[in-house]
């Protein structure tokens, strides 16, 4: 079984600074803008109240950038006063670029291989939408891009196979953001499977690391994503059953891909049944092997997984 | 003059950034302190507090915020306060501090640095949520002067005056942050002097510097390059009036190696020096 480690790269450091970025290209004729999304509190025209000034000035940032802006220069120069060299909308917009680049660097972070595959200007689009659709709530960005495969498997408004491809790539890297925060403990030993008694194997369970993701896809994804890390350009690949686990050991996340009969054991074992039944289904989906090769195989994964830190305990 | 609170001067840190987890801990580097963003290891259980574990274990640390959103009209998120102690305590950091601003409201985060309209109003609100946060954490809250863009119309003060009213009245520390205070003074036209002297500089126990970008008709606070020639002269005055106060340099976007970005941190030290004597 073939393992590779995920470089873990931000690019853009989730801190107090200022996205430096221009305003956005204008939309080509015919392109779909974004939906606005709005907070349903709403502010008094005349209202000078300091909730008043926060729910104007936050709605007039959310307001996606394809859209004339929610504060219009009047309202702007009402509120908000202007500077040496810029009127008051023209030093508001800066804040409104801002909260979108802000996101959009964010979903970057989490999703390159799925950029690199839509190409930037289809990638921002998907993002732009996304943010209307979910602005964020929490205090931290860790978990904003949690939605996106969702989203794209319901509204991408892309050819279907693109879609689809693309709801495959965006779970195989949000699995890897979930696996970078998810807790971890102490792996699974050898010394440790070799206490659980001779009697005991049949109905033994393991915990598998809540730091592991398993997943199937209509796309070989895993394939893609390797070559995207390898700078190989991949084109977008046509439809293939696959089946990736994703797990983190100390601080190395890792991938690795997995046949249809390891799907079966690993997805077993890891959904809590005994190592007899999870041997079982081995067997029923290998039938063509005979039983000694297939608990040869089934035990070589074993020890593999064991190996890889993918349990962290026995119990029987 | 040191600080009002007795934090100690950890001397001139740098802002902990992911891409130097490897090296900092491989190579272990003669750095006084570093600061990190506490929403970073926030709402995770996984790798980013692994390395600053391990990280802590070595170095002063200090956490710095950017949701806390003390100006919000929305209710203090007591849950996020519970988390920040946890961390505060788990890495035993010297201090925390975040922004004198809000970030969001209505439920959504901006998770950006907005600003207050500078109003009595505005003033009881923060004053009041200071005093609150200060009594979760069970220590001094340290504010930082935020960069600004656009003030808001009606304002009764200008922002050096509510900063230095909102540390008095809740009585809490400052962070303060001299590239912030350039960036306003060249974006809304006023002189950085005027600032500094209204600064009740016995509540700093911090400064940041960090790069910005200048637009011609406005500058960004970036956090990208080197720190420019005018920050490192205001930092001087600032730290001179202080007495001396923990530097921190930030660096967040098209980050260099760990040695360029400490190598231009440890520029503070030339500041902030006393000449060495003829000899």
């Amino acid at each position: 079984m073939k393992r590779h480690a995920v470089e873990i790269e931000t690019l853009h450091e989730r801190a107090s600074a200022t996205p430096d970025r221009q305003a956005p290209a204008p939309r080509p004729p015919g392109r779909p803008g974004v939906p606005a999304s709005s907070i349903a509190e709403k502010a008094g025209d005349d209202d000078a109240s300091l909730r008043s000034r926060q729910l104007r000035f936050a709605q007039g940032l959310m307001t996606p950038e394809s859209s004339p802006g929610f504060l219009d220069a009047t309202i702007a120069a009402k509120w908000l006063t202007a500077g040496p060299r810029m009127t008051a909308l023209e030093r508001f917009e800066i804040y409104r670029r801002g909260y979108h680049s802000r996101l959009i660097e964010c979903l970057v972070d989490d999703y390159p291989a799925t950029q690199h595959a839509l190409g930037e200007p289809a990638f921002e689009d998907l993002c732009r939408a996304y943010i209307a659709r979910f602005p964020s709530t929490g205090p931290s960005l860790n978990y904003f891009g949690r939605g996106m495969s969702g989203f794209v498997r319901e509204g991408m408004p892309e050819p279907f196979s693109v879609r689809a491809f693309t709801a495959d790539l965006t779970s195989l890297e949000w699995a890897i953001v979930e696996v970078i925060h998810a807790a971890s403990d102490p792996p699974l030993t050898s010394d440790g499977l070799l206490r659980v008694p001779a009697d005991g194997w049949a109905t033994v369970r393991l915990d598998a690391t809540p730091a592991l993701r398993l997943l199937r896809f209509s796309h070989p994804v895993n394939d893609y994503f390797r070559a995207f890390r390898a700078d190989e350009s991949p084109a977008i690949p046509e439809p293939a059953a696959s089946a990736t686990v994703v797990y983190r050991s100390g601080p190395t996340i890792w991938r690795m891909d997995l046949t249809d009969p390891m799907v079966g054991v690993l997805s077993a074992l890891v959904g809590g049944e005994p190592l007899g039944e999870a041997l079982a289904r081995a067997e029923a989906s290998m039938s063509d092997l005979g039983e000694d090769e297939v608990a040869l195989r089934v035990t070589t994964w074993f020890r593999e997984w064991v190996g890889h830190g993918l349990f962290v305990r026995a119990r029987w | 003059m040191t600080n009002r609170f007795g934090l100690p001067n950890l001397g001139v840190g740098l802002g902990l950034r992911s891409v130097h987890y490897a090296h900092v801990l491989r190579e272990r580097p003669a750095v006084d302190w570093f600061e990190v963003l506490s929403e970073n290891y926030m709402q995770t259980a996984g790798r980013p507090l692994h390395f600053l574990d391990a990280i802590a274990d070595r170095y002063p640390i200090v956490l710095h915020g950017v949701s806390l959103s003390i100006g919000s009209t929305d209710p203090l998120d007591r849950a996020y306060l519970g988390e920040l102690r946890a961390l505060r305590d788990r890495t035993r950091a010297r201090w925390v501090s975040d922004h004198l601003c809000w970030t969001g409201v209505a439920g959504r985060n901006t998770h950006d640095l907005l600003p207050l309209p500078y109003t009595e109003e505005a003033l009881r609100h923060v004053v009041a949520r200071v005093r609150a946060v200060q009594d979760v954490l069970g220590a001094p809250l340290a504010l930082e002067n935020p960069s600004t863009y656009v003030e808001h119309a009606g304002a009764s003060m200008r922002e050096w005056e509510f900063l230095a009213r909102v540390a008095e009245d809740a009585d809490c520390a400052i962070l303060l942050d001299v590239n912030n205070v350039f960036v306003s003074a060249c974006n809304h036209g006023f002189d950085p002097a005027t600032y500094l002297a209204a600064v009740p500089f016995d509540r700093v126990v911090q400064f940041h510097v960090a790069g910005h970008t200048d637009h011609g008709t406005h500058i960004i606070d970036s956090h990208i390059g080197p720190v420019s020639d005018d920050v490192w002269r205001l930092l001087g005055q600032a730290y001179r009036k202080s007495g001396g106060a923990s530097v921190l340099m930030e660096w967040d976007a098209e980050i260099p190696s760990f040695e360029v970005a400490h190598a231009d941190a440890l520029r503070a030290k030339e500041v902030i020096l006393p000449p060495s004597p003829p000899s």
